[in-house]
């Protein structure tokens, strides 16, 4: 370019200091929340704002006796673990057949779930669970988290499938090895990291997903994020405590992005982006 | 190839669970949602007639009206602002070449976490009596806000805490595709001394559109659908301000139990969803090089 190397230099100066700039509005509401979790009840309210206060883990403790907490979060890892698990389980055979025989279509029509609004799939499930007598049900909660993980499971596997050379596959089935068993003995083992980034992945789209437990679940199955209702409710009062669900809510999905992140963007755009 | 019936079986037997899964819990609901939203149903939830019924009321309905400005409103400003604001950060990410590991973590922070704790963190930023938000203003000697309660506002605001959210994922999108563009082009327009803000409008920038075409789409499918923000935090209010088509379907649906007419909603969101994907499809095809 025709900038001189001073200028240049002057231009990386500028660069960097907009870069932490971004990264300061980035951080601070994130941290602003993390550090009211830990203030003591009647500074979280204190206007103006405190900055200096001694850390407590007071909210945490109300937050947990004054509300069902455990049982919210078991439900909810039961509920993200079992629909992560389904997702695979259905999504892994699914993406390699798809990729070895380059019918996708049925994959596309996993994609209508990311596609149309969560509540046009809600009314029909809400008739069709009635039915059966099944609302607030784990096997409910875990069925319709499923069509949230199904689509990342097959779109995050489908390129790791498509990678592997065919002609290994044919100079398998020369040696008369079975499409079940070239899944299960060369084909898994090969994209085995592509199954850690979608089960992360399904993860955590399930268990972020908030809108299908507000209306499946009941008091006894309700997870975390359903309950953020009654948190917020509470949290007129509480902000210690709203502050702290928040925390603690964000904190599983958090950690395992920072596991993922070299495959997050790929990932997250269902193969739209290569990141 | 030549597959034999039994490997052909073998592959079907695989294929199949996640066949039965998406048909019973995907397709299947799909159409029973477009035929619950031609039927009529009484005061008591029973079917009392078939027909347009729901969709001549939807049309009739100054609150569906306001549903559709809504969404679009707050789709129009919140997708314009992360682009914009997603693409500089894009450069300024790029500038800078190598990111730490830490930094990147950072930037993905926002938009892993759940969209409900956005929401909670920032209704207790910007409580309008003992919000951090306002302390910041009156100090700066500004006259304070009442955000989230405010109805003149209420739509920028949340468009506002989804750019928080979001633009960093638009950002590092645009970085893949300005990694992957060929130096090349660079490098001929280096030496031919072409100013750096041309350099900007007249290469770069047409090579990274169906790139910002792609993230486009990606965020379009989501701001149509904006629910979870806008029901931990004002649930549609003040005075249906952000009462988008979303929030207004599922208030029908689930508070009012007329699922007839949520569904003709549902149906009518799904159909501006879907014309938007293949309007941005259309526009990434035109634009490919």
């Amino acid at each position: 370019m025709t900038t001189r190397p001073s200028d240049s230099r002057w231009l990386d100066g500028l660069n960097l200091v907009l870069l932490v700039l971004a990264g300061v509005i980035v951080m601070t509401p994130t941290a602003w929340m993390v550090l009211s979790s830990f203030k003591p009840s009647y500074e979280v309210t204190a206007y103006p704002p405190t900055l200096v206060f001694q850390p407590t883990l007071e909210n945490y403790a109300t937050l947990n006796s004054q509300t069902p907490f455990l049982r919210y979060t078991m439900n909810s890892l039961i509920v993200t673990v079992g629909s992560t698990l389904f997702g695979l389980l259905l999504g892994a055979p699914a993406a390699f057949v798809a990729s070895w025989t380059r019918i996708t279509w049925p994959a596309v029509v996993t994609l209508m779930a990311r596609m149309a609004p969560g509540t046009l799939f809600l009314l029909p499930w809400y008739v069709m669970f009635r039915q059966v007598d099944m609302i607030g049900s784990y096997t409910a909660l875990i069925l319709t988290h499923a069509v949230i993980t199904l689509p990342v499971v097959i779109w995050v596997l489908l390129p790791y499938f498509d990678n592997i050379p065919r002609s290994i596959y044919e100079a398998a089935q020369v040696d008369g090895c079975s499409p079940f068993r070239i899944f299960r003995r060369i084909a898994l083992p090969l994209v085995s990291s592509g199954l850690a980034v979608s089960a992360i992945l399904a993860f955590v789209f399930s268990w972020n997903f908030f809108l299908f437990a507000l209306v499946l679940s009941n008091s006894q199955t309700k997870t975390l994020i359903a309950a953020s209702f009654n948190f917020i409710g509470e949290g007129s009062t509480n902000w210690g405590g709203l502050m702290a669900a928040a925390t603690i809510i964000a904190l599983p999905p958090l950690i395992l992005a920072a596991v993922v992140q070299r495959w997050l963007i790929s990932g997250l755009t269902l193969g739209a982006v290569k990141g | 190839m030549n597959v034999n019936r039994e490997h052909r079986g073998q592959m079907a037997a695989m294929s199949m669970p996640a066949l039965v899964f998406t048909v019973a819990m995907i397709a299947f609901p799909i159409i029973y949602t477009i035929w619950m939203s031609f039927q009529t149903y009484s005061s008591t939830g029973q079917v009392i007639g078939w027909g347009g019924d729901n969709y001549s009321r939807m049309v009739a309905d100054d609150r569906f009206w306001n549903g559709i400005w809504v969404t679009i409103y707050l789709y129009v400003l919140s997708l314009v602002m992360q682009l914009v604001l997603g693409t500089g950060l894009a450069l300024l990410l790029f500038r800078a070449r190598r990111l730490p590991g830490i930094m990147r973590s950072l930037f993905i922070s926002p938009f892993m976490m759940p969209p409900v704790v956005a929401g909670m963190m920032w209704l207790v930023i910007l409580d309008p009596s003992l919000g951090a938000a306002n302390w910041i203003l009156t100090s700066l000697g500004l006259p304070p806000s009442s955000w989230l309660a405010s109805p003149a506002i209420v739509v920028p605001v949340l468009a506002m805490i989804d750019t928080w959210q979001w633009t960093p994922y638009v950002a590092l999108i645009v970085l893949g595709g300005l990694q992957s563009l060929p130096p090349s082009v660079y490098e001929a327009a280096e030496i031919d001394g072409a100013p750096r803000h041309k350099v900007f409008w007249r290469i770069t920038l047409p090579l990274l559109l169906p790139t910002l075409v792609t993230a486009m789409v990606l965020r379009s499918v989501d701001l149509l659908r904006f629910f979870d923000l806008i029901y931990i935090t004002t649930q549609g209010g003040p005075s249906d301000r952000s009462m988008t088509l979303n929030i207004y379907g599922f208030r029908i649906g689930f508070e009012f139990f007329q699922l007839g007419y949520a569904s003709a909603l549902m149906i009518t969101l799904s159909i501006m969803v879907l014309g938007a994907v293949i309007a941005l499809n259309r526009l990434r095809a035109a634009v490919e090089w």
